[in-house]
């Protein structure tokens, strides 16, 4: 097949996508080379997502893309030290690219593996586990459209297996940097029992755009914590799915940063399949410049007795707009659910923007659900304050902002990881610092 | 230690002072009393350099140099030290921390250099103890949940470690049942020294039972319409502000 060949009916910045990609990033004959032809039929079908689609209404990434293709940007920087920091962290370092994946991992314990997504296709872990019919109705053909765009450009990625009852102790980083347009995915498994973190760092280049799915299959009691920090060039584009389904008892600690790229979209889909699940979905953002930065969130309580968080705390300066839209669904056999979700944001400047729509959706009548959004300013009460005991100024509005986003760090459970967290945070107001003496 | 000659303060356009001159030498006491809306914390409020009052006349010296061209954090660390009538609310930072960066900022800014946690702890432990700050309040948010007694207790707790040279203490009895009056009282005087000068400002005279002022002003409309000793607290708790609010208007 070759797809540039293909009588296109979508746009322009779907055929350059499509172009772009051209040949498949590695051939496989079995069953997904049909599920990339049926993705690429529907993608061609739907189009890129746009702001008429309530779901895409603050980011319309189809005229995004247009405009990227007749625009030339210079890189716009970003700060080199969350990478820097990450490398502290005494981990099995995986380097992922379009040209496939890198490391050492002769130090793994049996039962746990970290391998390149093209050559396990045929396994069926991975194939499960890029089985999207679980979601059934709630992956929204908003979503689906991103998704398809990844199943029928896809140019690599990893595959991660934990097998039952492996503890791994030390955490997985998955390193994802490069430049350019990538559709890569990550599959991750972890059986019965089975406990990782997995760490996964981005830092693409100038005018990348990178398109990333994941999906993440935690089996019965199985736990998995999760942190993502997303630190792309400030020119870059960035587009992460998160499919997540949770069997009996699992357990999802989740976090993600979002600090880089011009454009980003997080959608994360949490599916529990089996009661007593557990899943955290938190985020911490911030923003700068014309950065825009859209977190999507929905929550499906399929079953019984689970428990879902979601917390995320934004920190918006200058023109930056940050989004949030986040959905609880219960369903109506989902009796003895606790749903909490909410968003709480800083603007620390007149031009910043703040878009959130937090949702519930509840068909059972014996939950505890609860959502809720603040937008605020920095407390000037509180600034002078704080300066009237000796603290300058950028100090005493960096100490107002690392509390208020404290809340999301204290809930990551891996304490290591928790204090680099909160040290790359800070690095961001090193600049915010350096701006307000300027 | 503070000289204020013909001070004119506007807030939002609005003159609140109309020319104050006050004079406090090292280590004296002066109260400020006077009725709502007079200008008294607007007065403690232009000393710690609050942005938005803004000296339209006159001048304001601190140990000889002019205030009004030092920022918020430059008083601080020239020795101004103000207690706030409504200390704020910071959730997040826990008071031990607060109280390090703080003290810390101000050994800096003095050339005084950092002090390590345990040196720090120790001062903590010496200062907090007779204000009956416990170590569980320490570990919660400044002022967050914290009782009238225990926001104020805190404030003279800050007040000890930052070692100023002119406390203006605003309305510190307010809120504060007579045991915490009490209390509180008590750490101010401990920190009366001949190096260290105070302003207290109040409505009521009953905290000056306890805090024994050298100097008491009336503070009305704007300017300081009488000024005695300690008696004239005594004199103003019998016959009120009504004589002076008249006098102003």
């Amino acid at each position: 097949m070759t797809m540039a060949a293909r009588n296109i009916k979508t746009g322009i910045a779907e055929r350059r996508l499509i172009e772009e990609a051209g040949a498949p990033g590695f051939s496989h004959a079995g069953w997904f080379d049909k599920a990339r032809l049926a993705a690429l039929d529907s993608f061609e079908a739907a189009g890129l997502p746009h702001r008429r689609l309530e779901d895409w209404r603050y980011t319309d990434l189809r005229q995004i893309l247009e405009k990227r293709l007749t625009k030339t940007e210079e890189t716009s920087g970003r700060s080199d030290a969350p990478a820097g920091l990450l490398d502290a962290v005494d981990a099995y370092v995986a380097l992922i690219g379009a040209e496939g994946v890198e490391g050492d991992f002769s130090g793994l314990p049996e039962g746990a593996e970290i391998v390149p997504l093209g050559d396990v296709l045929d396994e069926g872990w991975v194939r499960d586990a890029m089985d999207a019919s679980v979601f059934g109705d709630t992956d929204a053909p908003q979503a689906a459209a991103i998704i398809d765009l990844n199943t029928a450009l896809l140019g690599g990625g990893v595959a991660i297996h934990i097998a039952h009852g492996v503890v791994l102790e030390k955490p997985i980083h998955l390193a994802f940097s490069g430049n350019g347009t990538r559709h890569l995915r990550s599959v991750i498994v972890l059986e019965e029992g089975a406990s990782a973190c997995v760490i996964e760092s981005h830092q693409a280049g100038a005018n990348a755009f990178s398109d990333f799915v994941s999906d993440i299959r935690l089996t019965r009691n199985a736990s998995l914590t999760r942190i993502r920090i997303q630190n792309d060039d400030r020119s870059a584009i960035h587009l992460a799915s998160d499919r997540i389904v949770l069997g009996e008892g699992a357990v999802l600690d989740g976090f993600l940063m979002t600090l880089g790229a011009a454009v980003s979209r997080n959608q994360s889909f949490v599916r529990f399949t089996g009661e007593g699940a557990r899943a955290t979905v938190n985020g911490v953002y911030a923003l700068r410049g014309s950065q825009h930065g859209d977190h999507f969130c929905l929550t499906d309580h399929a079953v019984p007795g689970c428990e879902s968080v979601t917390l995320y705390k934004g920190v918006l300066d200058d023109a930056s707009t940050g989004i949030f839209q986040g959905r609880v669904l219960v369903r109506p056999d989902a009796q003895k659910t606790d749903g909490r979700q909410a968003n709480h944001a800083l603007l620390l400047s007149r031009e910043a923007t703040m878009n959130a729509k937090p949702e519930l959706e509840i068909y059972a009548d014996d939950v505890q659900c609860a959502h809720g959004s603040t937008v605020g300013e920095l407390d000037r009460d509180a600034v002078f304050y704080l300066r009237s005991r000796g603290l300058d100024e950028a100090s005493a509005r960096q100490l107002l902002i690392s509390a208020f986003l404290d809340e999301v760090f204290e809930a990551v459970t891996h304490e290591g990881v928790r204090d680099i967290l909160r040290v790359i945070a800070s690095e961001w107001f090193v600049q915010e610092r350096s701006r307000h003496h300027e | 230690m503070l000289e204020i000659k013909n001070l004119h303060v506007t807030v939002d356009g609005k003159e609140i002072l109309k020319g104050i001159d006050l004079s406090i030498g090292a280590g004296e006491v002066h109260a400020i009393m006077g009725p709502n809306g007079s200008g008294k914390s607007t007065l403690s409020y232009v000393l710690a350099g609050r942005d938005g009052y803004e000296v339209t006349q006159g001048s304001i010296l601190f140990k000889g140099e002019d205030l009004t061209a030092k920022n918020v954090e430059e008083r601080a660390a020239a020795g101004i030290f103000l207690a706030l009538q409504y200390p704020i609310e910071v959730p997040g930072v826990t008071t031990m921390t607060f109280l390090k960066t703080a003290v810390n900022a101000i050994r800096v800014a003095r050339g005084e250099g950092e002090l390590d946690a345990v040196r720090f702890l120790k001062l903590v432990r010496e200062k907090a103890k007779p204000l009956n700050v416990t170590d569980e309040m320490l570990k919660r948010a400044l002022n967050v949940g914290f009782s009238g007694g225990e926001k104020k207790r805190a404030e003279i707790l800050q007040m000890a470690l930052l070692d100023p040279a002119l406390c203006v203490l605003d309305e510190t009895d307010s809120g504060l049942d007579i045991d915490a009056l009490k209390v509180v009282s008590d750490g101010v005087n401990m920190l009366r020294s001949p190096g260290r000068s105070m302003i207290v400002i109040t409505h009521y005279q009953r905290l000056l039972d306890h805090i024994v002022p050298d100097r008491v002003h009336v503070l009305s409309g704007g300017r300081i319409v009488k000024s005695g000793d300690k008696e004239l607290a005594l004199e103003l708790e019998k016959s009120g502000y009504a004589d002076y609010a008249a006098d102003a208007a």
